[in-house]
């Protein structure tokens, strides 16, 4: 039973992992498509992406629309900084590695200082700010000057090999995942999912609101800005226009369909995603593409309202995708056991409210108490 | 006279947002819900007048039109997407709200195509006085935004639903106990915010007659930003905060080594105020209760 | 357990991702020209133009015998002007056994495609991505003018012209529109005075603090797109004194037809600077303009088609003749073709100019034509 849930743990980095090098031996004996690496290219992005987001959006339950503000930072300065670091390093690991760290910190700077207003505002407020924070960033980029960032022109970015970028994109998807799912499984995840919970309630617990902010805002706009700066990679001119807050919906409408407060789900939700853009874009041409939106729209509202209304609550008990996944591969083991809130960290529902707290209190297996990470037990 | 001309430019572009924030305010503070959708609601009475005027050719047919078919769509939305959430957290509630934004966006494409339509709504003469030239619309705009705030403040002071809304916005569960029906005024709110964004919508399109599924989208975030700046639920606030945003764009738009930083000034005066006074100029302070 | 259904669920689809194999080529016995333009968004009306143009002019190259016995075919992709889309649009293009191209149509997922294309060495005439830095590689030309020469030969026409103060509204956040500027600008005599007005694509439908700014100008350049410039000028009927000239660059082009604007309402005076003259009587333009809105209609008659028209033939023409089979390696017909544009006999009449010719870098040598749109009404 313990082995089992360790198991779980890591099956994520082993799948990504393998697949990872799955690919990459096919690309070095050359059997991979090129359409195969735009792909697997934009899915190594929009991964970072929407992880590194849902612990804005899903754990710390606060909404970030300046995701695609932060990815711009990485863009444009990680990207000028591999282009300068050129003439000394060529497009080796080296370059791609500074100019990644580069990029990653400074919108990592970027995002404590758009965490310090987070402290004061909640809520629709902090979205808004979030919004605004994007807009200027782009606006400030869209009109530098064409010395410096190259203005509306665009700034001009070595484009690496493809052949092996997509690799640099899922090592830096592991990474992204090491760091975010380790710190989402201990005592510092549960302050911050304690944090969403009940903001005030945390406090009154001795939970340092503000330091927890400030980490998850950091840590988000970091991982924004590597994928950023993999993105320029990817492009010979990287263009502040692609990064209006409808970008930052799109990570958004990731996160939410893969599950608010579950990485898998939004390691999924951004495959399938990005997967079905670049294969629809060749398919639906003309005002046809307009339906994509159309059904991401309509599919957005249904899982929010699917998930929060309080007024489905039973139905939702009934029928839901984990009962569905559970019927489909039968269960070995005791189900007393499965429920425990703390091993299955990535089911909690986005709001308990106090009613449903109770009542999975009275249901608990007392053999469920027993903390996963700490080892040994 | 530079000054003044610019002045009341920036009186007419605010006269828009104010009438758009009207909308956004009274929401924000009896739903307690950013409706993201509103900018959306305003191309939907715009497409609608679009369609009015090549029917009939009345613009103010075409307007009451767009009004009746904004309130429905209003109280559609409400009813579907946000009345089931009510009670969720406001991060599920926000969410939907952008969701509907796209729906109608994308809605709206595949019906009317891509590309801008032009839409000739009123023309009207511009007044003279002396050197000073006044365009018609913006005295339209301007009388007709502070008689629809003044009816808005009439109502909401001296009526007996007026009353029951601010109970509402104040105490929810309390007005609720006192046999007031509080899903009745959030729909009645909706209903009279989407009919200002038609409202809004006409005016638009009477300065500027260019009509795109995404018209009402930063004009939307810029009525917000409008509305927080005066103050969440204050309805003068509202009027304050649009008219402020209105000329601090016309003077920015004007001084041509700024001017493509409009909307980045806008977005910084946001963000100062609200880390500065986060009620706004004339909202009220609240402390977050247990 | 569902850790065991997102498994299953992510390998399936990276399996599927990697199920497009490479080497599909070229099966069928054609000739194939790609191009990835704009046929959705707000900047449809170029991308459709292109497609339309291009479609027309590979038919009638077909119905005439084709190129060297082989028929034409042409493979459309859409980029909605993003581009972050060119990549895939490129690789499918190829996938389908693409041997030659258009391009982009428009700017910034131009530059994209130069860039991808040089990798390959896929040789492209692109119709209208006017950027100077499109044809910085050695495989890329263009059909229309860079911006550089527009600037430069606006500002030599407004030089001629004898005013001392001119009005300039651009756009602030567009690569054409700056490029041009920037161009115009330093080109500009410096006797003679501006007053400059810029918008972003943000505030694109509101023009009246803009208006106010540059109401007293008697001249106004607008190095822009038609549909603002439309809405500018309808804004502007009270404002602008009738005696005003408006004077814009190729995006001007289609103008007169543009949805719901009512160009006889304005009374000032709209020329613009272009190598098309969508009312001409006469020549090879009027030829194709009847051909074209026998087809397509009037809706989106532009420059954009009657440049893409013509690339089409030239093309055909450069092919005609040469060692290029439907088997032939995009790359082999890239060499051919370079060697084609170059050299000095090459010479192309077409509906945008007559005795086109290439320079070295890849921009076109041709007339530019100050054209009247609409006169001022009296």
């Amino acid at each position: 039973m313990k082995k089992n849930i360790k198991w779980n743990h890591y099956l994520n980095y082993i799948i990504i992992g393998a697949l990872t090098v799955v690919f990459s031996a096919m690309s070095l004996t050359g059997t991979l498509s090129r359409l195969s690496y735009v792909l697997l290219q934009n899915i190594s992005i929009a991964i970072i992406l929407s992880v590194s987001l849902s612990v804005v959006v899903g754990f710390l339950g606060e909404l970030s629309l300046g995701h695609a503000g932060f990815m711009c930072i990485g863009a444009y300065l990680g990207g000028k900084v591999s282009s300068l670091l050129l003439p000394a390093f060529g497009e080796s690991l080296i370059n791609v590695i500074i100019s990644m760290a580069v990029g990653g910190i400074l919108a990592a700077i970027c995002g404590v200082i758009i965490g310090l207003p987070a402290l004061r505002l909640r809520g629709d407020y902090l979205a808004i700010v979030t919004l605004a924070f994007g807009e200027i960033v782009r606006s400030i980029f869209m009109n530098s000057s064409p010395e410096s960032f190259g203005g509306s022109f665009g700034l001009q970015t070595p484009r690496y090999d493809r052949t092996y970028l997509f690799i640099v994109g899922f090592v830096v998807v592991l990474i992204c995942l090491a760091v975010i799912q380790n710190m989402m499984r201990s005592k510092h995840g549960r302050a911050i999912t304690a944090i969403r919970d009940s903001e005030i309630a945390a406090r009154a617990t001795g939970i340092n609101v503000t330091k927890y902010k400030l980490i998850v805002f950091t840590v988000s706009s970091f991982f924004a800005g590597v994928a950023g700066v993999l993105y320029s990679f990817t492009q010979s001119n990287v263009q502040s226009v692609n990064f209006s807050y409808n970008y930052s919906i799109e990570i958004l409408v990731m996160v939410v369909l893969g599950g608010m407060g579950s990485i898998n789900g939004a390691i999924i939700s951004a495959t399938l995603i990005t997967f079905l853009d670049v294969q629809l874009q060749t398919i639906l041409t003309g005002d046809l593409a307009v339906l994509q939106d159309f059904f991401y729209a309509i599919i957005l509202i249904v899982i929010v309202i699917y998930n929060n209304a309080p007024g489905l609550k039973n139905f939702r008990d009934k029928y839901n995708f984990k009962n569905f996944t559970e019927k489909l591969f039968k269960k070995k083991n005791n189900p007393a056991h499965m429920t425990d809130d703390e091993a299955k960290w990535n089911r909690v529902p986005s709001k308990i409210l106090v009613d449903e707290v109770l009542s999975t209190k009275i249901q608990r297996d007392p053999t469920a108490s027993v903390k996963p990470d700490k080892e040994g037990k | 006279m530079k000054i003044l001309e610019l002045l009341i430019n920036g009186l007419s572009i605010g006269g828009t947002y104010a009438m758009i924030a009207l909308g956004y305010t009274m929401v924000y503070g009896i739903a307690k819900m950013l409706n993201f959708a509103h900018g959306d609601v305003i191309m939907v009475g715009g497409y609608t007048m679009f369609v009015m005027m090549s029917l009939m050719g009345n613009p103010i047919l075409a307007l009451l039109c767009a009004t009746v078919l904004c309130v429905v769509l209003g109280v559609t939305i409400e009813k579907l997407a946000y009345k089931p959430l009510r009670g969720a957290s406001p991060l599920a509630v926000l969410i939907t709200a952008i969701g509907v934004s796209y729906l109608l966006q994308s809605t709206a494409q595949m019906i009317f195509g891509s590309s801008p339509k032009m839409v000739n709504l009123i023309s009207m003469k511009p007044i003279n006085i002396g050197a000073l030239r006044i365009e018609g619309y913006v005295v339209v705009t301007l009388v007709a935004s502070v008689i629809i705030m003044t009816i808005l403040t009439l109502f909401i002071k001296y009526t007996r639903i007026g009353r029951a809304m601010v109970a509402v916005s104040e105490d929810k569960g309390a007005a609720q106990l006192m046999g007031i029906n509080a899903n009745a005024i959030i729909t009645l709110t909706f209903a009279i915010g989407s009919a200002l964004a038609a409202f809004a919508g006409f005016f638009m399109l009477v300065k500027s007659p260019s009509l795109s599924n995404t018209m009402g989208a930063m004009p939307g975030i810029k009525a917000f930003t409008a509305a927080v700046i005066g103050g969440i639920g204050s309805i003068p606030g509202a009027m304050l905060g649009g008219i402020l945003i209105g000329v601090v764009e016309a003077f920015s738009l004007s001084v041509e080594s700024i001017a493509p930083y409009t909307d980045a000034i806008e977005f910084l005066i946001l963000i100062i105020i609200l880390l500065v006074r986060p009620s706004g100029i004339l909202g009220k302070k609240r402390r977050e209760k247990v | 357990m569902s850790k065991k259904f997102f498994a299953i669920v992510l390998a399936a689809l990276m399996v599927l991702g990697a199920f497009s194999f490479a080497g599909c080529g070229n099966k069928s016995n054609t000739i194939k020209i790609g191009f990835s333009g704009p046929l959705t968004g707000a900047a449809a009306v170029y991308g459709e133009a292109v497609r339309n143009a291009a479609e027309m002019a590979v038919k009638e190259i077909n119905a005439d015998g084709g190129v060297n016995g082989y028929d034409l075919e042409l493979i459309a992709t859409d980029d909605a002007h993003d581009a972050k889309k060119v990549e895939a649009n490129y690789v499918n293009m190829l996938d389908k056994g693409m041997q030659v191209s258009l391009g982009c149509v428009t700017s910034n997922p131009c530059l994209e495609f130069c860039a991808l294309s040089k990798e390959d060495n896929v040789f492209f005439l692109t119709p209208s991505a006017s950027n100077d830095d499109v044809t910085k590689e050695d495989n890329a030309y263009q059909m229309c003018f860079a911006d550089a020469k527009q600037g430069v030969a606006a500002a030599n026409y407004v030089n001629g012209l004898d005013f001392d103060e001119i009005g300039i509204f651009y756009k602030s956040d567009d690569s054409y529109s700056k490029g041009i500027y920037a161009q115009f600008k330093d080109t500009l005599d410096k006797g003679i005075k501006t007053v400059e007005a810029s918008f972003t694509s943000a505030n694109e439908t509101d023009f009246n603090t803009q208006i106010n700014k540059l109401k007293d100008c008697k001249f106004i350049f607008m190095p822009i797109y038609y549909t603002p410039a439309s809405l500018f000028m309808t804004q502007a009927v009270e404002v602008v004194s009738a005696d005003t000239v408006y004077y814009g660059c190729d995006g001007f082009d289609g103008i007169e037809s543009a949805e719901g604007f009512e160009i006889d309402k304005i009374p000032q005076k709209i020329t613009m600077l272009s190598h098309f003259n969508s009312k001409a009587d006469k020549g090879m333009a009027k030829e194709f303009i009847d051909k074209y809105t026998k087809e397509y209609g009037a809706d989106t008659l532009n420059q954009f088609g009657a440049s893409a028209y013509d690339c089409v033939y030239a093309l055909a023409a450069a092919m005609e003749g040469k060692d290029i089979t439907p088997k032939t390696e995009a790359s082999e017909v890239c060499d051919i073709m370079k060697e084609v544009f170059q050299s000095k006999d090459f010479k192309f009449s077409g509906v945008t100019g007559d005795d086109i010719t290439w320079n070295k870098d890849g921009s076109v040598k041709k007339d530019a034509q100050a054209f009247v749109i609409k006169e001022a009404n009296a």
